[in-house]
């Protein structure tokens, strides 16, 4: 049984790619772009805790599984390589 | 007043002042003084098997004044039955045949006139709460003839606010739609011509999206509104299907009973209603962003102010009553957003019927406002309104909301939850 659970679980886990997506859809709805370079810093495209908390929910939502968010421990996130890591880690959790 | 048992027939205290009062329950014409005559045991809790035997029970206690708590089988679990039979009262279905009563555990004596209500109970177990007649009479004043539609449950405050207006006044007559009547109650109350209506903001969201046509039919003169916040979209929607009523809102509860009356079409109350002392009228403050009355008309074993636990903001002037304190209030990253406040917001929206606005787990933030929508249905005269996507939606919310308070998710539904009690929220 429990295999089986984390056979699930990993089958609803999403790519880096799919993260990205959903950021750009973040940013999109308030008329921002989503550069392609992930060392671009959040600072400066204006990707903010709103935008980072948003983000999350929509990954949440897109697996139907709750992230744990208290799993990993404090961190820098500054771009947009950070965020995408933080998120594909979190759905190990 | 004298008290009826079986035992000890006495002679009844005169009908009410309005019991040749016109009653329409399921369809059929009656009066107060039509409806059967069942003994009922003293004190009851009497279960009314439908509308016309909950009007019954209601009769036999303005003229026996037996103590009753009146309620329906369906709000009454076991637990809440055994807590009734071990507080002496004798609890039954009342149907066609009377009441088929079980025994109090412990049987005691009957305070005449003492009439109970249940609290819906937003949080926890549903409470008792004291009332007679009298405290549940709050329109006291003469009335133009109406004939009003009662869409509540048997035994709630808002049912009682009708009941006691019909049996205690001429010329207020009633129309009792059943729960299963409720999606079609413009046509029967059009049939009936209903010329006054109470309903919660969820009820009267509810009718305009089922059928705003069907609702324009039905002749009403006075709108009323209350047991959930009230906010100024659906006052201007009800103000558009009826230019000419009288368009009112009104906050009461079992605790407090009728505490705030508006009737000038506009969402909260004007500020300078605070802290004003009238005798025999309730006083209104507000401690820590919760609304405290302290009311002539409270339940009984309750006095001085009373905290509602509702939460009140100021905004332009009015005071607005959000919602419940223990929900109304989302924390986002130590920035307080009222639910109430962005529930407004989105229900100012021309394409949404209805919106619940809570606040969901999030990471950074703690909680993040997110929202669910249902939206209005296409309009029939062919103008393209436009469905707004989620997008739209979240800008509608970010040009008129700080930013922390915009929900970032919003989920669509297909049709408007509602309770028993007609309230989507509680």
């Amino acid at each position: 049984m429990h295999s089986l659970g984390c056979r699930l679980r990993r089958m609803n886990e999403l790519s880096r790619a799919q993260i990205r997506d959903l950021m750009a859809q973040v940013l999109k709805n308030q008329d921002k772009e989503l550069p392609a370079d992930d060392a671009a810093q959040l600072r400066e495209i204006g990707f903010r805790s709103l935008d980072f908390s948003e983000l999350a929910l929509r990954v949440e939502d897109e697996t139907g599984e709750e992230l744990n968010f208290d799993a990993p421990g404090l961190r820098r996130i500054a771009t947009v390589g950070d965020v995408l890591d933080f998120l594909v880690e979190l759905q190990h959790q | 007043m004298t008290v009826a048992t079986s035992r000890h027939p006495v002679p009844a205290s005169p009908e009410p002042a309005g019991v040749d009062n016109r009653l329409v329950v399921g369809g059929t014409a009656l009066t107060w003084r039509s409806l059967p005559t069942p003994t009922l045991p003293d004190p009851a809790a009497v279960l009314a098997r439908s509308a016309v035997h909950a009007l019954t029970a209601a009769r036999q206690h303005a003229v026996h004044g037996t103590e009753l708590l009146l309620s329906t089988a369906s709000r009454v679990d076991a637990v809440m039955r055994a807590e009734l039979l071990q507080a002496g009262f004798t609890v039954g279905v009342l149907d066609g045949d009377g009441v088929h009563p079980s025994a109090p555990a412990r049987p005691r004596a009957a305070e005449p006139g003492r009439l109970w209500l249940l609290t819906s109970g937003s949080t926890g177990r549903p409470k008792r709460v004291g009332h007679t007649l009298d405290t549940l009479t709050t329109v006291r004043a003469d009335q133009p003839d109406r004939t009003w539609l009662c869409p509540y449950a048997p035994g709630t405050y808002a049912w009682w606010q009708v009941v006691t207006l019909s049996l205690t006044q001429p010329g207020q007559h009633l129309v009792v739609v059943e729960p299963d009547e409720l999606d079609d109650w413009p046509t029967v109350a059009a049939a009936h011509r209903v010329d006054a209506a109470s309903g919660t903001p969820t009820f009267w969201r509810r009718t305009l999206y089922r059928d705003a046509e069907a609702l324009g039919r039905v002749p009403l003169r006075q709108i009323t509104l209350g047991g959930e916040p009230v906010d100024q979209a659906i006052l201007d929607q009800l103000r558009e299907v009826f230019p000419a009523a009288r368009i009112s809102w009104i906050y009461a509860s079992s605790e407090v009973g009728a505490s705030i009356v508006v009737h000038d079409g506009r969402a909260g109350f004007p500020v300078d209603w605070l802290d004003r002392e009238t005798p025999g009228r309730p006083t209104l403050s507000v401690r820590d962003d919760e609304l405290v009355v302290t009311s002539p008309y409270h339940g009984a074993g309750l006095a001085g102010p009373i905290r509602t636990g509702d939460r009140v903001q100021v905004l332009d002037g009015r005071v607005l009553i959000t919602g419940r304190l223990d929900s109304d209030e989302i924390n986002v990253g130590g920035s307080k957003v009222s639910a109430g406040v962005v529930r407004g917001v989105l229900a100012g929206h021309p394409a949404v019927a209805w919106a619940r606005v809570t606040g969901r787990r999030a990471p950074v933030l703690g909680r993040m406002v997110v929202a669910e929508v249902v939206l209005a249905a296409a309009d029939p005269s062919g103008v393209d309104t436009g469905v707004p996507d989620e997008a739209a939606l979240v800008r509608w919310c970010a040009d008129r909301l700080p930013e922390h308070a915009v929900p970032r998710r919003i989920r669509v539904l297909t049709d408007i939850p509602v309770k028993e009690t007609l309230k989507s929220d509680v």
